[in-house]
């Protein structure tokens, strides 16, 4: 027997720059605090929850059990279970499938998915040799034994690794992928601003509606989504040196998502279990599917999202147009501006395997809260958020409402989930 | 901390602060806790009232010592509180035996001890009138004279009021959650509830919304009642929203991030109890902002948004919410409670639009309760007088302690002082309790 | 195919080597440069038996060219186990070519069937093919992996001793026409890197790790070894590479270190074709082809 798993709501963190005000919190100070504010808001302190499912993308060895961790530290029951997912940029979405799907399976009744990452908070590893020699050290039985392995040590070894951001099989990092994408579909400079520049104005507007009072808890006295820019205009991104493809590249720091710390997190229930407990039912989570490509083969790096859908949709039986509202993920605007291009060609969707293009969409239903190039992108946080404020925009639109994520993320994976509003 | 007040707390400040006449403050008894020694109740001219009230209580009672004439009897002991019936004292020559009871009792009256004065609200000819004000007269008078935080307090009981009625305020007087209201004097009307005992948490399986719960009076408010059973919903503005998580994390309620000035605070209020599938048994209206010039200098923006949010904010709240249409309003039977000032009751300088707006709460609360008198709906508010808060903290050194010693237990209050009145007015045994505004400041200087 | 060819008509003479050859006179004399002008190389060939393979050092060869450790090795790593064979082999008393000066101009290997790394190898390297070039003489350094009497790897390293001669017309050699690509991936390669290379094949040439030895041969700064480029190339093809295959590389510009590079690859009829270039992808450095067989 299948349940219907329902998202209850939501709460995260502000989003700020690495770097910025939430320098000094490290992914667990983050997620923790994302928990506490949805545990305040659906009084859940106490409570015991059939499971928490959160990642990070960057994460130190010493945060093996990050979300359980954070759940200790959280009001949450102790007894509450935890575990760590990791999908690139598409677990906080991952993670919801899990819990959606622990739900459906009647495995659980209650579930927390969540995500956080901190630039800021990125481990530094020591390099291989000091590594080993530091293991070897470790498990010396003398003293002499002990010492004898660094006197291999040079000093190049101590020079500390940051993680990279690049892909590891193609040494691109993701906005070099991407210029390659924007230049093979054509995407241009303007349209990538325009897509920028509507998302701070749309995200703005949704602050100054209060529609983010139910979704966000301030942390560190901040208490609205720092990357954010209002007055920013398509001329002032114009004006912008490009950052990625070259001195005659299209993609610029205004176009592209920043670096970003922060932390977001999704209640989610069993839709009986949500209603004796009078919690809220925003939106059914009905179904997911998850691609890839081969970028080591050439394919496009964040263009997972294209089979994902089609294969979702047709399993569905539902077409772009039976979607009141779209959250495409923006890794870029471009990213945005690809993925639209590719579900309506013919030819790559065909490629992919899919029986037919999927077809244009009403961009008045897309990101119309803003997305991740206004509010910034925490790697594993961003599907998390996306979750509850698309929930409670369908829930806005009414029953039936159907609402579509689609997320790409790192080694040409794609995540796309469809929610409904009950 | 200033080097100023530092040097005061010093042992060498102390001392030479205590030679300059400033005592050191007492400690004052706190919670649900009743006094020590025992409780004399006196009767003058056959009242009961008092005396069934104790039993309902279920405190034992014992007999006053009786000033009768040249050298002043002692009760050889400390007594924990003298409760005086006075209900049936109408002439001006039973003032006589009220004196003989207090003299004895004021000076055996230990620290955080009580004296109660029940007398009837003013009826009747001129001099029961005029005997019922004089009532008023001693209590202040007393409670300026007692010491080491003890308190005097006058309860006017209605005629119709049962000692059931008057459970709630007798209990809350004598115990330490009344610690520092002393020198007031408020009205217990009939309730028409049954009322068999003191409840330890009178607010079980009650839903009680604080407005401005995140810090200060409106977070110790949401701890008090929970402590006292009420399920909280604590409602601060988003951008308090990281501290009013946590508080009402802490007191296992949820937190509503809301303007409550905008057009739809009641109704968002509302929807957010009504999704739990039930309705408010009270509204506490603490939130409240100063933005304090003097008035050459208080322009419209200043006086607005201080009238809007610690006065009109509530009154649209309070529209919706007593709408019986509104789901998840508040529920026949329920409780509101305002937060007046003692700026609103006695003026201060440089607070025109902050008095304004808290004596109109004063006016507001005497003015809805009789309409409410027949859903059982009660309305009340207490007036804070120098409450130590983050706030308050923020006062110079030197004005703080002036502010703090200017009342009559030398020291300022807390904020759970606040929040322990604002309990016993929402208790549901306190159904008799409406339309009065309780100062909760150590009998401030200022005001009445 | 059946049968041996028909050049192989006189066996040659062979010579047992107990274990790798080390810092013996043959390897020392590998790294001096000859002075000879004439070309000539030695008739025997030389064997180790009963290799095993180092596991360890099989993990830090792949961590440096970037292989997942697997039970099955890469087809490069067995020539880096018959190099020191090459070294030996032209470090004899009857050859005039060196290792030192010599450059590795192409490289073609064969994987029979997957190697596991517990297989003990039998390990057979011998030279052959002696022919003009326009700028020396080229040499075919034939290496042989047999595991119970099966080849199960076979590999031709092709040397330039340069300005050595050897009889005959150098063969006229149409070089295979170049189109800049656009780069699918793209190493940086550290300066550390001929060292960390240096420390897992074996390859002691200093024109890899010294700036000074670099510079005598005409580099500004050391050049990371062409082999690593190979196995690195052949690395980003992981999953893509049939069971058996045949893998041949040109050596077209040798890659200075520090340095960063492209990489693009391509299925074409029957196999695959892989450049690694310079970072845009507009000049090749070393250009593969990979053929199942």
């Amino acid at each position: 027997m299948t349940h219907s798993a329902v998202v209850v709501g939501g709460n995260r963190t502000p989003f700020a720059k690495a770097g910025g005000p939430f320098a000094e919190a490290s992914n667990h100070d983050l997620l923790t605090s994302a928990l506490d504010g949805l545990v305040a808001r659906y009084g859940l302190a106490g409570q015991r929850i059939g499971e928490v499912a959160a990642g990070a993308v960057l994460k130190h060895s010493r945060d093996f059990n990050l979300t359980r961790e954070a759940v200790l530290s959280s009001p949450l029951s102790p007894a509450t279970p935890a575990c760590d997912l990791q999908q690139a940029c598409g677990t906080g979405l991952e993670t919801t499938i899990y819990i959606a799907n622990k739900i459906r399976l009647g495995q659980i009744d209650s579930g927390i998915a969540g995500g956080v990452d901190s630039t800021s908070d990125a481990p530094i590893v020591v390099s291989d040799p000091l590594r080993r020699t530091l293991l070897k050290a470790n498990a010396a039985r003398s003293t002499k034994d002990r010492i004898a392995p660094f006197a291999r040590v040079r000093p190049r070894h101590l020079k500390p690794q940051a993680p990279s951001v690049a892909e590891p099989r193609t040494g691109l990092s993701m906005g070099e992928h991407q210029a390659l994408t924007t230049e093979r579909w054509g995407i241009t400079r303007d349209e990538q601003d325009e897509i920028a520049a509507a998302s701070h104005h749309k995200l703005a507007a949704a602050w100054e509606d209060g529609f983010f009072d139910d979704l966000v808890t301030p942390y560190m006295g901040v208490a609205r989504d720092a990357i954010l820019r209002p007055d920013t205009t398509i001329e002032k991104l114009a004006a912008l040196r490009p950052a990625f493809g070259g001195p005659d590249g299209t993609m610029t720091a205004g176009n592209s998502t920043a670096l970003s710390d922060g932390a977001a997190t999704a209640l989610l229930a069993n839709e009986d279990w949500a209603r004796e407990h009078h919690l809220p039912v925003l939106a059914r989570f009905v179904d997911a599917e998850v691609a890839a490509v081969d970028h080591p083969g050439g394919d496009d790096l964040l263009l997972g999202p294209i089979a994902a859908a089609g294969r979702l949709l047709a399993r569905q039986g539902l077409t772009l147009d039976d979607f009141a509202l779209i959250e495409i993920h923006e890794a870029f605007a471009s990213t945005v501006a690809t993925t639209l291009k590719a579900w309506d060609d013919e030819d790559y969707c065909r490629s992919l395997g899919l029986d037919s293009k999927l077809g244009t969409i009403d961009r008045a239903k897309l990101n119309v809260t803003g997305s991740s190039l206004a509010a910034g992108h925490p790697f594993a946080a961003t599907g998390a958020r996306i979750v509850p404020t698309l929930a409670k925009l369908l829930q806005q639109k009414g029953p039936g409402s159907k609402g579509l994520i689609s997320m790409c993320a790192a080694g040409g994976q794609g995540v796309v989930a469809i929610l409904e509003a009950v | 901390m200033s080097i100023l007040e530092k040097a005061f707390y010093s042992p060498v400040g102390k001392a030479v602060s205590a030679k300059a006449g400033l005592k050191e403050p007492a400690r004052l008894r706190r919670g649900r806790t009743w006094p020590e020694g025992p409780i004399v109740l006196a009767s003058i001219g056959g009242g009961t009232v008092g005396a069934q009230t104790l039993e309902l209580l279920g405190r034992a009672a014992e007999s006053p010592i009786v000033d009768d004439g040249d050298a002043a009897p002692g009760y050889g002991a400390r007594i924990g509180a003298l409760v005086v019936d006075a209900t049936e004292v109408t002439r001006i020559d039973q003032l006589e035996e009220l004196r003989a009871l207090l003299r004895p009792a004021v000076r055996a009256v230990e620290g955080s001890g009580r004296i109660v004065v029940l007398a009837r609200p003013a009826a009747g000819d001129w001099e029961s009138r005029s005997v019922a004000r004089a009532l008023d007269g001693i209590n202040r008078t007393v409670a300026k004279e007692l010491r080491k935080g003890a308190t005097a307090t006058l309860i006017r009981v209605a005629p119709d009021a049962t000692p059931g009625d008057l459970v709630s305020s007798l209990g809350f007087v004598l115990q330490g959650r009344a610690a520092y209201v002393t020198g007031q004097c408020w009205t217990v009307a009939p309730g028409g509830v049954a009322v068999e005992s003191l409840a330890e948490t009178p607010l079980d399986g009650h839903v009680v919304v604080v407005t401005g719960a995140a810090r200060g009076i409106g977070a110790a408010i949401a701890r008090t009642l929970a402590r006292d059973g009420a399920s909280v919903v604590a409602v601060d503005i988003p951008p308090a929203g990281e501290q009013l998580a946590a508080v009402a994390n802490e007191v296992g309620g949820t937190a509503l991030q809301l303007d409550i000035t905008a057009a739809d605070a009641g109704a968002t209020i509302a929807a957010h109890v009504a999704q739990r599938g039930e309705s408010i048994h009270a509204i506490v209206h603490n939130a409240g902002i100063t933005r304090d010039k003097m008035l050459v200098n208080t322009d419209a923006a200043r006086w607005s948004s201080v009238l809007d949010v610690n006065l009109a904010a509530q009154l649209r709240i309070n529209e919706v919410l007593l709408d019986p249409a509104t789901e998840g309003g508040l529920a026949d039977g329920g409780r509101i409670v305002g937060i007046a000032s003692t700026s609103g009751i006695a003026g201060n300088k440089g607070q025109t639009n902050y008095a304004a707006s808290k004596a109109g709460v004063a006016g507001l609360v005497t003015a809805m309760a009789p309409d409410l008198v027949d859903r059982g709906i009660t309305v009340n508010a207490v007036a804070p007088g120098f409450i130590e808060t983050e706030m308050t903290g923020k006062i110079p050194f030197v004005q703080r302690e002036m502010f703090r010693r200017a009342n009559s237990l030398d020291q300022g209050g807390k904020p759970v002082d606040v929040a322990e009145t604002i309990g016993y007015l929402i208790d549901p045994d306190s159904q008799g309790v409406t339309g009065q505004v309780i100062r909760v400041c150590g009998q401030a200087l200022v005001g009445q | 195919m059946t049968g041996a060819p028909d050049t192989v008509g006189t066996p040659r003479p062979v010579v047992h080597l107990e274990g790798s050859p080390g810092l013996g006179a043959a390897f020392a004399r590998a790294l001096v440069p000859s002075r000879a002008k004439r070309a000539r190389l030695p008739e025997h060939e030389l064997t180790i038996h009963d290799f095993s393979q180092d596991r360890s050092r099989l993990a830090a060869y792949s961590r440096v060219c970037g292989f997942t450790l697997r039970d099955a090795v890469p087809p490069t790593w067995i020539h880096v186990l018959t190099f020191p064979l090459h070294v030996h082999l032209l470090g004899d008393a009857d050859s005039t070519i060196r290792l030192a000066g010599a450059v590795h101009t192409s490289n073609t290997m064969t994987l029979h069937r997957p190697v596991l790394a517990d297989e003990a190898l039998d390990l057979t390297v011998h030279a052959e093919g002696l022919r003009p070039h326009r700028r020396g003489a080229l040499v075919d350094l034939v290496g042989r992996a047999e595991v119970d009497g099966e080849t199960v790897w076979s590999g031709v390293s092709t040397y330039l001793a340069q300005g050595m001669k050897a009889p005959g017309e150098p063969e006229q050699v149409e070089r295979p026409s170049w189109e800049a690509v656009t780069p699918q991936a793209r190493w940086r390669l550290s300066g550390d890197l001929g060292r960390r290379y240096r420390a897992v094949s074996g390859d002691p040439n200093p024109i890899h790790t010294n700036r000074v030895a670099a510079k005598a041969f005409g580099f500004p700064r050391p050049i990371i070894h062409g082999m690593w480029t190979h196995a690195r190339a052949l690395a980003a093809l992981e999953g893509r590479l049939p069971e058996r295959f045949a893998a041949g590389v040109d050596f077209v510009k040798p890659v200075l270190l520090p340095g960063t590079i492209g990489f693009h690859a391509s299925t074409v009829d029957g196999g695959i074709v892989a450049d690694v270039t310079n970072r845009d992808g507009s000049k090749p450095h070393l250009r593969m082809r990979i053929e199942e067989t």
